[in-house]
């Protein structure tokens, strides 16, 4: 249980970019992704902003190089590729190498397109082969060369921390030497039609820790990250970008879908992270807080953050109002935005705030933050069934 | 590193939540191609406000998860690891038929809320209080191996001591209807021979929820210990299933012959079955099967290992199962089982 845990390669594709460069100068000119409906066919074109990749399923087929795969796919595998090529991995096979990818809904957007028409025209035979969640989790890897660890974490919005979580558990018990992590959703009229139901989806752009936020807006996307064992890394001479530090996974035990008040689940991921980490919280210099901007989530994590920091919080922001809640992947995405921060020594501030909200004494960051040295940055990420995580990177 | 099961609960095709039951007088020739649960009383696990509402799915994992822990003494575990490929279809589908039926209006949340692949997770956790640990995997039919792979590093870890994991699946109409006309499931005119001596192609669907309560130490209940899980993504050769048997048996210390028995997951689908029925002919040990009892699911390997810790506990293989009668002490118990040829995974379970 010795060895480091470094991160030697980032990868992502969401609506701010199809790429690292795009999405940090999105990032840096504080440029949302998040607009009109463009791709997804659906009733609602007109009633809610999304965060959808600007591509089609031709264009990504394109940029993925491939032929015949659903959109969750193909945003997997653009984000994983460049996940590899970022860590300068050519031969998958000189290491022990694994591949933790998860997602919510899996191949729905293609799935519920085919769906009544499965049944009620007798059509579309084979269209159960490719609906199972593991599906494009063994597509990406068997396009990328992995056949070690494969495996699907779903626990609903924070499956890509826990499959960070899980790579950085088996890189220490020394059963893999790197592991790809991470995760993936398509934007899909199941998705959008299930937060409508449960009237938390904003009509305008959302508001992460406002006092007037109303509600998410969805998003689309994939990241990856390639962790690596001290020995690999020294290895190969790699430059590490960051450690995973910390990470912790705790259950709120409260409700399926709400928050608890005091955000005792999400308050106990925290603890779990800081005490991976052995270090002290006064050391968190930034947090990529969760914050969809709904009203129970901000003030349920705001007041976790108050409790397990004992009201000193340090700078937290949400990045959602950039690229959506993109459930499974956003803790990805995040991840490698908390990356992204690190290297630039930046803070990519909430956006659309007007009001301090009534329930926290502490505030985001509201305006962009330039040379700030982030050695320990902490990321959230909650979901459905009460699932709690949060991560800690830290500079090599 | 060796782990103990100190509880296990079933719920099957068969009559697996009684204690007392084993397979008794059970043809080796399942009566439909279509194996659904028997339930037990599920108003003793689930809340009565709530059973109304309460899917297939989650009433299986919920009332499986639940009885095993009863087992243990008490209500409590410290984290909860439970594989589901398929998850809670029953939910999927409804609010995917709604979307469609109602053109995207009028929707309830219910059934959205429910679908959601860590329900049984999440509700197992909700119920028994459990603010520990709380996982869901969803990879296909090595599901529940990479739930066990994952509680077993926990155990190891010392980041728990004891895990209720499990493994559930759901089989549905819709569900049938999905797989049938993929043309995955065998036709019943063709379900007449035993699935170790099948001539056609299919397979026997079922379903089923199987879960055990986990811990790093023997105890007094303590009833086998798991040695190993060993979860195969992808065959590249024809020799490559024994090359990764007799490397997962090195790994365990162990020897070929110090298997008393193999429990085969051959399906009944004599195209798909073709490399693990010539991988355990190779093997040349005792075998049994299982897929006429539980039939083929996602999860089925949760059912196998039931099933491998039962007859180490009363040390007794029933004739339904193994087409030659056994006799013998039975210490290790190898679990082969695959899903139409794709992943493949090893279980070996041991005698306390």
């Amino acid at each position: 249980m010795s060895t480091r845990v470094h991160i030697t390669g980032i990868g992502i594709i969401s609506a701010i970019g199809n790429n690292i460069e795009e999405t940090f100068l999105s990032l840096s000119e504080c440029k949302t992704g998040i607009g009109k409906i463009n791709h997804l066919s659906t009733i609602h074109k007109n009633d809610f902003l999304v965060g959808e990749v600007k591509q089609s399923n031709e264009e990504l087929s394109k940029i993925a190089g491939v032929k015949n795969y659903n959109r969750t796919t193909l945003l997997g595998l653009i984000a994983a590729k460049e996940a590899l090529q970022n860590s300068g991995i050519k031969n998958i096979k000189e290491a022990r190498t694994g591949f933790i990818s998860s997602t919510t809904v899996a191949g729905m957007c293609h799935s519920e397109l085919l769906y009544k028409d499965f049944f009620e025209n007798k059509t579309n035979e084979n269209f159960i082969d490719s609906h199972f969640s593991g599906v494009s989790t063994d597509d990406i890897a068997g396009i990328i060369g992995i056949d070690e660890y494969v495996t699907t974490i779903s626990t609903a919005c924070s499956s890509a921390a826990n499959a960070v979580m899980l790579g950085a558990r088996l890189i220490k018990n020394n059963i893999l030497d790197r592991v790809v992590v991470g995760g993936v959703d398509a934007l899909s009229k199941f998705t959008l039609n299930g937060f409508n139901t449960l009237m938390i989806l904003d009509t305008e752009w959302c508001k992460p820790f406002d006092e007037n936020r109303k509600g998410l807006n969805l998003g689309e996307g994939a990241a990856f990250l390639v962790l690596e064992s001290d020995e690999q890394v020294k290895k190969s001479n790699k430059k590490s970008l960051a450690l995973v530090t910390g990470y912790g996974n705790a259950n709120d035990a409260f409700h399926q879908t709400a928050s608890s008040v005091e955000g005792y689940g999400a308050f106990l991921a925290m603890q779990a992270a800081l005490k991976v980490a052995s270090i002290s919280h006064q050391k968190i210099d930034y947090i990529n807080a969760h914050g969809t901007g709904t009203p129970n989530n901000d003030s349920s994590e705001g007041i976790a953050m108050q409790t397990i920091f004992e009201n000193k919080v340090p700078k937290f922001s949400s990045t959602k109002a950039y690229t959506g809640h993109t459930l499974a992947a956003a803790a990805a995405i995040e991840a490698v935005i908390s990356i992204l921060s690190m290297q630039n020594n930046m803070i990519f501030p909430c956006l659309n705030r007007s009001a301090q909200m009534h329930e926290l004494t502490s505030s985001p960051v509201s305006v962009i933050e330039k040379n700030v040295n982030l050695e320990h940055v902490m990321s959230n990420s909650f979901g459905f069934g009460g699932n709690c995580s949060s991560l800690i990177f830290s500079k090599n | 590193m060796e782990v103990y099961i100190n509880a296990l609960s079933c719920i099957s095709h068969h009559n697996t939540i009684d204690d007392d039951f084993f397979f008794e007088d059970i043809p080796s020739i399942p009566t439909s191609n279509s194996l659904q649960v028997t339930a037990p009383v599920y108003k003793d696990y689930i809340p009565a406000n709530t059973i109304r509402r309460t899917s297939h799915i989650l009433k299986m994992g919920i009332s499986a998860g639940l009885m095993c822990l009863r087992k243990t003494g008490k209500e409590q575990t410290d984290a909860i690891v439970v594989g589901t490929a398929m998850g809670c279809f029953e939910d999927t589908d409804k609010f995917l038929r709604s979307i469609g039926d109602n053109n995207e209006s009028m929707l309830t949340p219910t059934s959205f809320i429910q679908s959601t692949h860590n329900t049984v997770a999440g509700q197992l956790a909700l119920l028994t209080k459990c603010h520990g640990y709380n996982f869901t995997y969803v990879h296909q039919n090595l599901s529940f191996e990479y739930a066990l792979l994952d509680a077993m590093l926990l155990l190891k870890d010392g980041e728990a001591e004891t895990v209720l994991v499990g493994g559930v699946d759901e089989l549905i109409p819709p569900l049938f209807e999905l797989f049938d006309r993929a043309g995955h499931i065998k036709k019943t005119e063709n379900n007449n021979e035993p699935i170790w001596k099948s001539k056609s192609k299919g397979f026997i669907a079922g379903e089923g929820s199987a879960f055990f309560s986990i811990g790093n130490k023997s105890t007094d209940s303590s009833i086998a210990k798991i040695k190993g899980v060993k979860a195969i993504q992808k065959l590249n050769t024809e020799g490559e299933l024994s090359d990764h048997c007799t490397a997962f048996l090195n790994e365990l210390n162990l020897k070929k012959e110090d298997i008393s028995l193999v429990l085969n997951g051959a399906s009944g689908d004599s195209e798909k079955d073709k490399r693990i029925l010539n991988f355990t002919d190779t093997l040349n040990l005792p075998t049994a099967y299982f897929k006429h009892l539980c039939g083929e699911y996602f999860t089925s390997s949760g059912f196998a290992l039931w099933l491998a810790t039962n007859i180490l506990k009363k040390q007794r293989v029933p004739d339904s199962i193994i087409p030659t009668k056994f006799s013998g002490a039975l210490k290790n118990i190898l679990i082969v089982n695959h899903y139409q040829d794709q992943h493949y995974s090893f279980i070996c379970v041991s005698a306390c």
